[in-house]
């Protein structure tokens, strides 16, 4: 019987599941998968010389077998699960690694990784800390060395206009994910965080051509829904990598609706666009280095460095924030009270949620996500 | 209000020391923070600083005074006075699990934002309100943000800068000219926050003659450090995690060079004479990357009991050689040279030995130099960045020595709750003998 091609959502969901089934496909049929991580790696530069990105991911609440032997228990666990399963070989189908200097575990893990797994591409992309002037022109420079090597192991070389192809092709997809997002403003929303959950981690895992479609296919299913159950508590989620549905779809079951996201996996990867006036390596380390994860350093106070946020609670009428951090991970936890300070300056309660990846306290969390959500009715009450 | 909540007694956890180099470094400490103290009293511009961050020859020659929060921490740790502050840390919302220094420095200045005056006892009288913040990214990730996580109790103004750390497999003749331009661009950057805060012009001039200073200090502590290489070892490492304090904290102070040249003198005449830290050397250990347990420093003493001496170690290690090049004549360039340099050499030397990655290359220099019997090294539970890795090193040397002992002990630099003492001396019983067994193998 021949298969029925799945679309949109259920295409989503199915990637989602087997996250890797795709590339491996793709694999087999002669196309190099580069893994990488953060949503520092200028992806680009891969799809610009044919490279099929694939961003690395651990699994929630698979213990750790294999990396104990390597990484120590203190490590970020989101890290030992990715070595973790890169050692239990259910990495084996890339071609190759990209791991940024983000912060201290992806800095120190890239040698580890390089050493133990041996991949026949290995690069270290040492994005800045800082945001000064040269810090831009610094990465500038980071950035063209990765694509020398890049065109090194692929034996071709990028010229200007494929990575504005590229770069067109990343712009787009982009768009897509934030015309979804505004699915995500009326009340209801028109598609629940747990779907964006699918969304989000299905296009990880294939060529931006293929997530495009996905998208286009996808807002068109999502635009013609006519949800019902509206005045459910509207939260937003911050922190760094969420790469499962356990906790939004908790969240959801529980009585919310996950209506915005601050996620190294979510708006935070595809919020702001290349803008391409000034070159193509100019526009991709202008869009890279602004990303608003805690590991870069921007000055000011917090109103002034998360405004972001405040556009987010006001665009998308957030009514409560959720600050998840990964244990271990110093620059969320070092910013993660003045966040809170700056939510509360709002008037909008926040829960802090502090998570081992590993072993998920999902089930403790229940009890503490209910009773936020009461204190979000009786405050709208 | 401290009496409340203070939990642990106060105690001496300080190790015994060999020399008498050793014996100067309290005083020299308690000097440092008076001398912050009466600087802030003349209003003088008081920074707060990170160590090896590069930066230490200009602060210098802008006249500003420098107080090491880091090491603060490690004070307090010292005089079992850390819980406090690291309780009102967490309190304030910070994780137990941050690095311990920046729970210290962030509880010690929340409480001083609460009180509107210095923290009640601070040890050493604790540090001076600063008048600038100047964090750097080298090390770890909390040594520029922690500075950005005080905008929550002052206004202090920052300048937080990048001190790179290139990779181990990088083609290093590619990426030297950005790094250097880098460099020297975060540094100028630098110099231009410190003129518009303290009203005053750089003197080139008086920056070259600091640096050149700065280089002799370091080559005299060089040659006192390879003296350790001498079997008896003359020094230990109990002796080393006090003895790099005037390089790391007063780097600049007149009496910095007298100090490694007087170690020198030290030690030679120790090895001159076979005096060594025991009078009979029976193991020679590494103290293998780790910070130091500050909160217990005594029990690398029962290391002596086993007649085992640490006769080398990877934390707070020596900047490696630098020579200055004669046709540079602007600091700046020669201070980001320098920082390349220095942050890359065992990354190359590494490559040079065929991928060894530079971690374990500085262990295996240090193996093979300092003639070492077995390895501790020390995994602390807040310190992520100088833990993550040692399971690593330990398997990579273990291509080279498969049979050296290696031991990981388990605590933190500063917080108490990880650390058993009666565990500790039991897996240390175990460790030595297999320390004995695998000399005897060797000879």
């Amino acid at each position: 019987m021949a298969k029925i091609a799945l679309r949109g959502l259920t295409r989503a969901r199915e990637l989602y599941e087997h996250r890797e089934a795709r590339a491996k496909e793709l694999a087999k049929k002669g196309r190099k998968v580069i893994g990488y991580f953060c949503s520092y790696t200028p992806v680009e530069l891969f799809t610009a010389l044919d490279l099929v990105p694939y961003r690395i991911q651990g699994k929630v609440g698979k213990p750790v077998e294999k990396a104990g032997q390597y990484l120590e228990s203190i490590v970020c666990p989101y890290v030992r699960s990715c070595f973790d399963l890169a050692l239990g070989g259910e990495y084996d189908f890339l071609s190759g690694a990209v791991i940024p200097h983000t912060c201290d575990a992806m800095h120190r893990v890239y040698d580890i990784w390089a050493y133990y797994l041996k991949p026949p591409f290995s690069h270290s992309l040492y994005v800045p800390h800082m945001t000064h002037p040269a810090s831009y022109e610094f990465f500038m420079k980071e950035i063209e060395y990765l694509k020398r090597n890049l065109e090194l192991f692929v034996e071709r070389t990028a010229s200007e206009e494929d990575l504005l192809k590229a770069i067109e092709l990343h712009n787009r997809n982009r768009a897509l994910l934030r015309e979804l997002y505004q699915m995500r403003q009326p009340d209801p929303p028109l598609i629940s965080g747990t779907e964006i959950m699918w969304v989000l981690v299905a296009g990880m895992t294939i060529p931006v051509q293929e997530f495009n479609e996905l998208l286009e296919e996808t807002i068109k299913e999502v635009r013609s829904r006519r949800p019902k159950s509206e005045g459910k508590p509207r939260l937003l989620i911050s922190g760094s990598e969420v790469d499962d549905d356990d906790l939004v779809r908790l969240i959801e079951e529980s009585g919310a609706d996950v209506v915005m996201d601050d996620l190294c996996t979510g708006s935070r990867s595809f919020w702001q666009d290349v803008d391409t006036s000034k070159g193509a390596i100019v526009g991709l380390a202008e869009r890279y280095l602004g990303v608003t994860c805690p590991r870069t350093y921007r000055p000011g106070k917090a109103p002034q460095r998360f405004s972001y946020l405040g556009d987010f609670i006001r665009d998308w009428n957030v009514q409560g924030v959720i600050l998840y951090t990964i244990r271990f991970c110093d620059t969320y936890q070092l910013d993660a009270p003045e966040m809170k300070d700056y939510v509360e300056s709002l008037k909008l309660p926040v829960l802090y949620l502090e998570d081992t990846y590993i072993t998920s306290p999902i089930g403790q969390w229940k009890t503490r996500v209910e009773a936020f959500l009461e204190t979000i009715e009786t405050r709208r009450e | 209000m401290a009496e409340e909540t203070k939990t642990e007694p106060r105690q001496k956890t300080s190790s015994v020391k060999s020399t008498e180099s050793a014996g100067k470094i309290r005083h020299i400490v308690k000097r440092m923070y008076k001398k912050a103290q009466q600087a802030k009293e003349e209003h003088k511009k008081i920074a707060y600083c990170m160590v090896m961050c590069n930066y230490e020859e200009i602060l210098e020659a802008m006249d500003v005074v420098q107080v090491y929060t880091e090491n603060y921490a490690g004070l307090c740790a010292v005089k079992r006075e850390a819980e406090q502050y690291m309780q009102k840390a967490q309190a304030a919302g910070y994780s137990d699990v941050l690095c311990g220094y920046a729970q210290v420095g962030i509880g010690f200045d929340a409480w001083r934002h609460e009180l509107g005056a210095m923290p009640p006892d601070a040890p050493d009288g604790g540090m001076p309100d600063p008048d600038m913040l100047l964090g750097c990214s080298m090390g770890c990730d909390p040594r520029w943000k922690w500075y950005q996580a005080l905008g929550r109790y002052k206004d202090t103004p920052i300048y937080n800068m990048e001190v790179l750390m290139p990779p181990s497999d990088a083609d290093f003749a590619a990426i030297k000219p950005y790094y250097v331009r880098y460099m020297a661009e975060e540094l100028r950057g630098l110099i231009a926050f410190l003129e518009e805060q303290t009203g005053k012009k750089m003197d080139y001039d008086l920056l070259m003659s600091i640096v050149k200073q700065v280089e002799e200090t370091r080559l005299w502590w060089r040659k006192a450090y390879d003296l350790r290489k001498a079997i008896p070892c003359p020094m230990s490492t109990q002796d080393h995690f006090v003895i790099f304090v005037p390089h790391h904290m007063l780097l600049t102070d007149s009496m910095t060079l007298d100090f490694y040249k007087g170690l020198y003198d030290e030690l030679k005449q120790r090895v001159d004479n076979k005096i060594g830290v025991l009078d009979e050397e029976k193991y020679r250990l590494l103290w293998g990357v780790g910070l130091p347990p500050w909160h217990s420093m005594y029990i690398l003493d029962y290391f002596l009991t086993f007649g085992a001496v640490f006769a080398a170690e990877t934390a707070y290690m020596i900047p490696e050689p630098f020579d200055i090049p004669p046709d540079i004549t602007d600091p700046v360039e020669l201070i980001a040279l320098r920082a390349y340099e220095r942050n890359s050499a065992l990354q190359r030397r590494g490559k040079e030995a065929g991928g060894v990655p530079p971690l374990a290359q500085a262990h295996l220099e240090r193996i093979r130099d300092f003639s070492i019997d077995g390895m501790v090294m020390h995994v602390t539970r807040s310190c992520r960045a100088a833990t993550m890795g040692q399971i690593f090193t330990r398997n990579v040397i273990r291509d080279s020595y498969p049979q050296l002992p290696v031991m990981f002990m388990e605590s933190d630099i500063i917080d108490l709750h990880s650390y058993s003492e009666a565990e500790t001396k039991n897996q240390i019983d175990t460790f030595m003998e297999m320390v004995g067994a695998y000399k005897k193998s060797q000879r």
